[in-house]
């Protein structure tokens, strides 16, 4: 994606005695604002999709001000075009499936092409109080895309999912990402989705924004600390299928020049399936030539490290991907590890498990 | 059991008249129970208050107020007497008015229980979705409102079916003009007309039980 406008918030709100205050650019696909909860995350969206107005400040969408306290702008949400996704769904109970999304007045080709990717087609006629919890928040993303919005605010889409349906909603997710242009800020207390989903990051505490970057590189930042001790960090790849052999019970994913062997799962040669491993799931050795019984030795490089909590986190670039790896301070003090050292990430087939069923 | 024109009369007019009142105070309770259970305003408790004061009032005192109100020498009797020539008082306009008043607070406060329970999260919903605050009132509010308002309805169209206090003081109790059920019902009382009263009483009844049985079965579906 290319040039989707960027958006620029710079605004003050203030609730009560907490305050927000941001000033940030959003230029990327996919920008996730990070934060544990009463950070400000859901005042910051509602403030850009207009149900909240800001104390004072400017928000813009490329050159169109959508807020601006000096000029005294304040475009009204509906004039706004921006898919919410809300925790909760928010579907409108009175509504079925199908009048839900077309509540927003899409466009018939759009809105069939968003019941096909969140493969909701067969619950149209039905009411929201019919729907599984996992169903309700695909529809809620079907009817926010449907009508073609300028950009989609999550509002923490996964948080009321337990977690076997949060693997289920990522791939669909990460597909949105794919087949549509619109770019989405998503808002989030998990590194998971964040890492699984955004171009970008904005750590988020105490309605500041305490740092920026990729999602990997927040996860060794002095407030990442917080999120990543309170929901633990899953890493969250999407690895196309080289090869499946069903009478050994594995699968072989690629990852980059190298292979990822899980547990067998069915799926075709080339399908890209999405992927968990825990951080603490993952061993780091210096060694290669290790006679254990974990099926994968990858190899990647340190590019960063922290040491500030009970535990040292690493983030290890394995060809392109970047993954969490959680480990003892002793044994970091042992293997003395490093920024840019090169070391081995050591997996169980079946610590990794694919999202999805 | 045989109904006199007198009884049949009553029993029209009070149905009119509730039926009357309640298309003219709908809308403006809509209006008014949005407002109060929706919007943040300066005003909005003395708002409330304005609106609920016929409640806590005694129906005789607002009775007495709109006499005075209304009457040929009053503030808006006196002007709508000059004007028009029409004189509300003892009319039946004036048993309209009185039983609207009175039966006013009982709708809002049915409207605004109801929408107050629709999430504000839902409108905002709408809102992002390109509702203008009009579409989020007819689609969202007011579908999901709906047994608030109802049960605001069905308050309201009792209470004016049996008000007496306001009626009889504005109103008077002139048989075949003003003379409702529930003033009827007094006087049949006072002349002790036992046979009267018995019918009436009953009559009154079975109308409040079909109003509430019709009203419940169809909010239930």
């Amino acid at each position: 994606m290319a040039d989707s406008p960027s958006i620029r918030l710079d605004f003050r709100k203030s609730l009560g005695s907490f305050t927000l205050e941001v000033n940030c650019t959003l230029e990327t696909k996919v920008s996730a604002f990070l934060g544990v909860s009463g950070s400000g995350k859901s005042t910051l969206l509602n403030c850009v999709s207009g149900t909240l107005t800001p104390d004072e400040g400017e928000i813009a969408f490329g050159d169109e001000i959508l807020y601006a306290s000096a000029s005294k702008i304040n475009l009204p949400p509906e004039k706004r075009r921006f898919g919410y996704v809300f925790q909760e769904g928010y579907l409108f109970p009175h509504l079925t499936v199908a009048q839900n999304i077309r509540y927003g007045q899409p466009n018939p080709r759009t809105s069939s092409d968003v019941i096909d990717v969140l493969e909701i087609s067969e619950l149209l006629q039905r009411y929201p109080k019919e729907l599984s919890g996992g169903q309700r928040q695909r529809v809620a993303i079907a009817r926010a895309l449907a009508m073609e919005p300028r950009m989609l605010l999550m509002d923490e889409p996964l948080a009321a999912l337990d977690s076997a349906l949060k693997g289920r909603i990522i791939p669909y997710l990460h597909h949105i990402k794919e087949a549509f242009e619109t770019p989405i800020l998503y808002v989030t207390h998990t590194f998971s989705e964040a890492m699984a989903l955004a171009d970008e990051a904005f750590l988020i505490a105490d309605g500041e924004i305490m740092a920026s970057g990729e999602p990997h590189q927040l996860l060794t930042a002095p407030a990442a600390m917080p999120i990543a001790q309170l929901t633990g960090v899953e890493n969250i790849l999407f690895l196309p299928v080289v090869a499946s052999d069903k009478a050994r019970g594995l699968t072989s994913l690629e990852i980059g020049d190298q292979s990822l062997v899980i547990p067998y799962i069915e799926a075709e040669v080339g399908e890209v399936v999405p992927v968990a491993i825990r951080a603490e799931d993952i061993i780091i050795s210096l060694d290669p030539n290790l006679t254990i019984s974990a099926r994968n030795i990858l190899l990647g490089k340190i590019r960063d490290l922290d040491i500030r909590s009970e535990r040292t986190w690493l983030s290890i670039l394995v060809e392109r991907y970047h993954l969490a790896v959680k480990i003892t301070h002793q044994a970091r003090e042992e293997l003395q590890l490093k920024e840019n050292l090169e070391v081995y990430c050591v997996i169980k087939a079946s610590a990794i498990n694919r999202l999805w069923d | 059991m045989r109904i006199t024109p007198a009884e049949v009369a009553a029993l029209s007019l009070s149905i009119k008249v509730a039926l009357l009142s309640l298309v003219i105070i709908l809308p403006p309770g809509l209006l008014v129970g949005w407002l109060l259970a929706k919007r943040t305003f300066p005003g909005k408790a003395f708002l409330n208050t304005f609106v609920m004061w016929p409640l806590v009032l005694p129906p005789i005192v607002s009775g007495y107020l709109l006499l005075i109100l209304l009457g040929k020498h009053g503030f808006i009797g006196g002007f709508i007497h000059q004007v028009f020539g029409i004189e509300i008082v003892f009319s039946q306009l004036a048993v309209v008015i009185a039983v609207s008043i009175i039966s006013f607070p009982l709708l809002v406060r049915g409207i605004v229980t109801g929408m107050e329970a629709v999430p504000q999260e839902l409108e905002n919903a709408a809102r992002t979705l390109g509702a203008s605050p009009l579409k989020v009132f007819w689609t969202i509010t007011f579908p999901l409102a709906y047994r608030g308002i109802i049960g605001g309805t069905i308050l309201g169209f009792s209470k004016s079916l049996g008000e007496f206090g306001a009626t009889i003081m504005v109103a008077g109790n002139i048989p075949g003009k003003t003379q409702t059920m529930a003033l009827a019902i007094f006087s049949a009382v006072h002349l002790g007309e036992d046979a009267s009263v018995y019918r009436l009483v009953f009559i009154s009844t079975v109308v409040a039980f079909i109003a509430l049985w019709l009203t419940e079965r169809f909010t239930l579906r």
